[in-house]
């Protein structure tokens, strides 16, 4: 029996509910019942459709949904001690990019074009809890070491637009592990790069992971991916986790919705044969239903699941499903 | 083996002049048969968009040839002359891109209906309808226009549009590396759909799932040449060219898993 480790969670996100304020109105709800927990060195991935939260969360966590006219409606944040919903302006410059770094899914957008990479890590390495300046350039030829760029002194020179999308993208890497964090937030990092130029960006996350002992959360849709490189899943669905568990158990999942997305998996698949797919559409945000909001979709719902709040996480042994009849999915299977 | 719909010999084109030359394709030769699926894999600038540009006509080569059904594609500067010019449809990776914006889904697929058929208004709509449906848009959802509607439905009202000609062949340029893999299923099913009835298509892809899974033969690319190519059930069980191999390699799932700790 596997049980968690009883050290606290590196970060801690509990029943975590956003909103985007519309003028006049009640916010417009996005995520709510976001609950998951980082460990320290725990790669964690976080699943979902398009429109299923995974993004704001990932916003909550770096401190940017301001910039988009959203936030935090209840809920809480743990780094470590530090509460980040009640964080103020002056907090977050110490946390984000120091303790949470950050990497975007177009690196194109993260990096400045007009910059040279070099002044771009130099601007990330003042962030160090203690900068030393006048070994800037040091550090920054050590950072492009792991980030396994050969020729550094070549690219320390260079824009961003006169390197291809793999390497800009490890640059985004070496400009995030930069200062140090304990956590780094990967929102669908590899998302437009090439199977091979994938594989490589994550073989290096997971050497980051080893080496300095970074946690990781990885935003994505492709469960292949999470699969084949995370400790641990967390399953989004129109706003709430609905599944959380280690990578090996989510194999037997116990929320319908994982087990749909499992199915529909089409490296899986044998060539000819139908794929399957998840019926229906996620209802609308700003138009969900009753309790589970997966019901409608859902092949072994029952009438209690169409009743109250969407159900939340409940399990054992760490795995935990929102669904409220997991046991009936084994029937159905 | 299937008829040969569309050969295509020798294709070259080189793009830029003096130093700054790319050879983006050198020489590439490919078959296509009736209601056969072809996948061309390869990383981005390997030149698969170039080619597929290339055989839709939107694009002149250097040097080389494309027949459909034995008869040249080029008059002139003219690629897909008179009749020919219905036979080749593409549908782009992002729909967002590729639909008008102010359109609804209905008046897009309409308005490509007219441009290859002279027919009534009436008439375009009745059969843009039917073209939605059998795309899994219902009436309703075929008066939204695009940002009403999710990524997956986007590609499968641009692959409406695309049908409106009734092509006998479907380029697919990365149909679904902008959507979610629910969606991805149901396009791939729609494809397979396509296939069995009497549709061609030749799928680009960096996605060798999606490859492993719809077609029957790829050809893999890399600066501008075929390193391999056959049976899709062979070259993935066993790639013979180092290139190959490191694709197939880079599969999520093929690396060595790391084991968590075992209690």
């Amino acid at each position: 029996m596997t049980t968690k480790p009883v050290t606290a969670p590196l970060v801690d996100v509990r029943d975590l509910k956003i909103g985007i304020a519309r003028g006049g109105g009640d916010p417009l709800v996005v995520v709510d019942r976001a609950n998951f927990q980082l460990h320290a060195g725990e790669m964690l991935g976080l699943i979902g459709e398009s429109g299923s939260g995974k993004t704001m969360v990932c916003r909550a966590l770096i401190g940017t949904l301001a910039r988009r006219g959203a936030k935090v409606l209840d809920g809480a944040i743990r780094l470590g001690a530090l509460d980040l919903v009640a964080a103020d302006e002056a907090i977050w410059r110490q946390v984000r990019g120091r303790r949470l770094g950050y990497v975007p899914q177009s690196a194109l957008a993260g990096l400045n074009p007009v910059m040279t990479i070099g002044d771009q890590l130099a601007e990330a390495i003042a962030q160090r809890p203690t900068p030393n300046r006048t070994n800037a350039a040091a550090v920054a030829r050590e950072l492009l070491e792991i980030v396994a760029i050969h020729r550094p002194e070549t690219v320390l020179q260079q824009y961003p637009g006169q390197l291809s999308g793999g390497m800009r993208q490890r640059i985004m890497i070496a400009c995030a592990i930069a200062p140090g964090p304990d956590v780094i937030v990967a929102d669908e990092p590899t998302t437009g790069l090439d199977v091979t130029v994938q594989a490589g960006i994550m073989q290096l996350l997971r050497d980051i992971r080893a080496r300095l002992g970074t946690a990781i959360i990885l935003v994505s849709h492709d469960l292949a991916l999470v699969d084949a490189y995370c400790d641990h899943v967390v399953v989004m669905h129109a706003g709430a986790c609905v599944e959380s568990a280690s990578v090996s158990r989510i194999a037997s999942p116990r929320h319908p919705y994982t087990a749909a997305l499992n199915r529909s998996r089409i490296e899986l698949a044998v060539p000819g044969s139908d794929l399957i797919t998840i019926a229906g559409a996620p209802p609308a945000v700003g138009a969900w239903p009753p309790g589970c909001r997966f019901a409608e979709r859902c092949e072994i719902v029952q009438s209690d699941c169409r009743r109250g709040d969407h159900p939340g996480l409940r399990g054992l042994n760490g795995h935990a499903t929102a669904c409220l009849h997991p046991d009936l999915m084994v029937a159905a299977e | 083996m299937t008829d040969t719909l569309l050969a295509a010999s020798d294709l070259r084109l080189t793009f830029g002049s003096g130093a700054h030359r790319v050879a983006a394709l050198r020489g590439v030769s490919l078959t296509l048969g009736t209601a056969e699926a072809i996948g061309i894999v390869g990383e981005s600038g390997s030149g698969k968009s170039t080619l597929a540009r290339i055989l839709v006509g939107l694009q002149l080569p250097d040097a080389g040839t494309v027949l459909f059904r034995d008869r040249s594609i080029y008059a002139g500067r003219q690629t897909y002359p008179g009749a020919l010019r219905r036979e080749v449809q593409m549908v782009f990776q992002d729909p967002y891109g590729s639909l008008n914006p102010r359109m609804t889904a209905l008046a897009a697929v309409a308005e490509a209906c007219r441009f290859h058929d002279s027919c009534s208004a009436a008439e375009a709509q009745a059969r843009s309808l039917e073209l939605l449906a059998r795309m899994g848009i219902g009436e309703a959802d075929s008066h939204k226009k695009p940002r009403q509607l999710s990524g997956g439905q986007r590609q499968r009202v641009s692959v409406a549009r695309a049908l409106s000609a009734r092509p006998s062949i479907l380029v697919a340029d990365e149909p679904t590396s902008a959507i979610d893999q629910s969606a991805q299923a149901q396009l791939l099913n729609l494809f397979r759909g396509l296939l069995g009835q009497g549709l061609s298509i030749i799928l680009i892809s960096h996605d060798l799932a999606v490859i492993r899974y719809l077609t029957r033969r790829v050809y893999v690319m890399r600066d501008g040449e075929f390193v391999e190519a056959g049976a899709t059930a062979s070259v993935f069980e066993a790639p013979q060219h180092p290139y190959t191999q490191a694709l197939i390699a880079s599969i999520p799932g093929h690396q060595p898993r790391i084991q968590e700790p075992t209690p």
